[in-house]
């Protein structure tokens, strides 16, 4: 299995390559550049490894939340390379990679991910990792004030993310919470997850917000 | 040599076949117009949704339909439209032509939305006497360009303020005929007389420049002033100062230059009143008027595969790194 990792669902481009099992991972760009610099690291990462794109097995991307653009750009890469090659196709929310990574990283109990959703708002989800990591709710979408109206009657947790880098004076006020700023969910995490995943349809990004005009559309039909 | 084109500036999903003789090989086209029709335009996150959702199917069946192996397809290069067009949109084509350029190791090439749609007529009529001069309107853009060649354009004048098609869209709302409104209101006016409304003759100077926002703000003024107004009138005398106009224009630009050839581009070119006049003009002075198929007119990835394939038989493929464009101006391509 030669497998290749997209993430563009933050302002940070990355990119993985597990190869028999072992994991190499790039940062490409920090600047929100995906579309201009995303096929360079995945061409660099490749060639490094002495590697073409005919090599790979398995394209895994991240599919978010997070920010929407970057999203479109990564998967939709993702889509012309691995329908192009005619390989399997899988996607992994930014959100379980950060709870795995954390997971792999050693820290055991509550752990909320957030991902910055930009407008004031986090995208969220609250795991618990004990012998794996085990969802606890669906991910959603909410003000950094409510999450930690939700979470500050835990005994502990986690909380980590760039959600937390950008709100991170609000979150330090949470004295019951170990804070893990990341600007980039962990890129081994997505090989890893991606790995075991099976192909499931089509990889779509997960929004989790309705498209602005139906939204506006939409409370204007119920007024 | 052939090119695989990719489409999705706007809410056209778009992918096709075409080779250096300009025959087209296939040519699909989806489109997530249903979706944006409640909104009265197309709404940009929608359409960005809806061409994740799309591309690949649109690839692989454009490259199926041309007899080509989607994994190992015999092509010499992607073009894709790189601009200019809603940036959400572009981006998710750009992003997948790259995909499939890595996929394929196929150099790419990105190609400017209007330079496609000047191609249009070429894929249906083949050995063109030059010059030619196109009257190139869609719902964004609104010019009369004069090409000494394939790929060698000068804008002779562009609107000032709406595009043709945008204008269409606007009165289609006021009168209520929902979104688009140029089949609407075409529709319409095929059973209205066109001289019910006295409206405003626009841009009578020599300028090959267009204005379509002062007959919009004056159908409003006269329909609001008289209610009592046939709807088939309105639409006919809209569409009749539309057409004046535009004819007005292509009438002065064939009276100043010598050209072989006159030609019709873009979704507006779907337009009857348009077409007629076209063709009469054409007539009158005595060189072929093209006409292109409505699949031709409106956004389609074969109108860029070969643009795409001229820019690549002369300049070469694009940068890997190359982003979308979403103001990219016709007079930059060069
Ligand atoms: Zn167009």
């Amino acid at each position: 299995m030669t497998i290749l990792f997209i993430e563009t669902a933050t302002t940070t481009c990355g990119v993985g390559l597990m190869v028999a099992g072992v994991a190499d991972t790039l940062i490409v760009d920090r600047n929100r550049n995906h579309t201009e610099f995303l096929t360079d690291g995945i061409q660099s990462i490749l060639s490094s490894h002495g590697l073409t794109t005919q090599d790979l097995t398995k394209v895994v991307v991240d599919r978010g939340p997070g920010l929407y653009t970057g999203l479109r750009v990564g998967i939709a890469t993702a889509i012309g390379l691995a329908n192009g090659l005619g390989i399997d196709l899988v996607g992994v929310t930014s959100l379980e990679m950060l709870a795995r990574g954390a997971f792999d990283e050693g820290v055991r109990g509550d752990y909320v991910g957030l991902i910055d959703g930009r407008r004031g708002e986090v995208f969220a989800q609250h795991f618990l990792l004990n012998g794996h990591v085990e969802p606890l709710a669906d991910p959603l979408v909410a003000t950094p004030a409510e999450v930690i109206e939700q979470v500050k009657g835990l005994s502990s947790l986690t909380l980590g993310g760039d959600g937390v880098a950008k709100y991170l004076e609000q979150f330090q006020l949470l004295s019951n919470a170990t804070l893990m700023p990341l600007e980039i969910p962990p890129l081994e995490a997505g090989l890893k997850l991606g790995a075991e995943a099976q192909v499931d349809g089509a990889v779509v990004p997960l929004y989790l917000r309705d498209p602005d005009a139906v939204a506006n559309f939409t409370t204007r039909e119920q007024r | 040599m052939k090119v695989l084109g990719i489409e999705t500036s706007c809410d056209e999903t778009a992918a096709a076949v075409v080779d250096e003789q300009l025959h087209v090989h296939s040519s699909i086209i989806e489109t997530s117009l249903d979706e944006h029709r409640a909104f009265g335009g197309v709404v940009p996150e929608l359409a960005g949704r809806a061409h994740v959702v799309t591309i690949s199917s649109v690839v692989e069946r454009a490259l199926i339909q041309a007899g080509l192996d989607p994994h190992h397809p015999d092509i010499d290069a992607i073009a894709v439209t790189s601009g200019p067009g809603l940036i959400g949109s572009l981006l998710v084509g750009l992003a997948a032509a790259k995909g499939y350029a890595l996929a394929w190791n196929k150099p790419f090439v990105g190609v400017h939305h209007l330079e496609g749609h000047l191609f249009a007529p070429l894929l249906e009529t083949p050995n063109l006497p030059w010059p030619m001069l196109t009257l190139l309107v869609s719902g964004g853009h609104s010019m009369l360009v004069l090409q000494s060649g394939p790929g060698e354009h000068e804008i002779l004048g562009e609107t000032i303020d709406d595009a043709a098609g945008e204008a269409y869209d606007k009165v289609a709302r006021w009168l209520g005929l929902g979104y688009p409104g140029g089949p609407a209101i075409d529709k319409l006016a095929q059973g209205g007389n066109a001289k019910a409304l006295s409206l405003p003759k626009s841009m009578s100077g020599d300028s090959y420049d267009l204005s379509f926002s002062g007959l919009k703000t004056a159908v409003v003024r006269a329909t609001e002033k008289q209610s009592d107004l046939a709807i088939e009138d309105v639409a006919a005398s809209f569409q009749g100062a539309v057409a004046e106009q535009l004819l007005r224009k292509v009438r002065q630009a064939l009276e100043k230059n010598e050209v072989g050839a006159l030609s019709l581009a873009g979704g507006v070119a779907a337009n009857s009143a348009l077409r007629h006049g076209i063709a009469e003009l054409a007539k009158e002075f005595g060189i072929p008027a093209l006409l292109p198929t409505m699949e031709m007119c409106t956004d389609n990835a074969a109108m860029i595969a070969a643009a795409g394939l001229y820019r690549f038989q002369h300049q070469g493929a694009s940068p890997m790194n190359l982003s979308a464009n979403p103001n990219w101006q016709l007079v930059d391509v060069s």
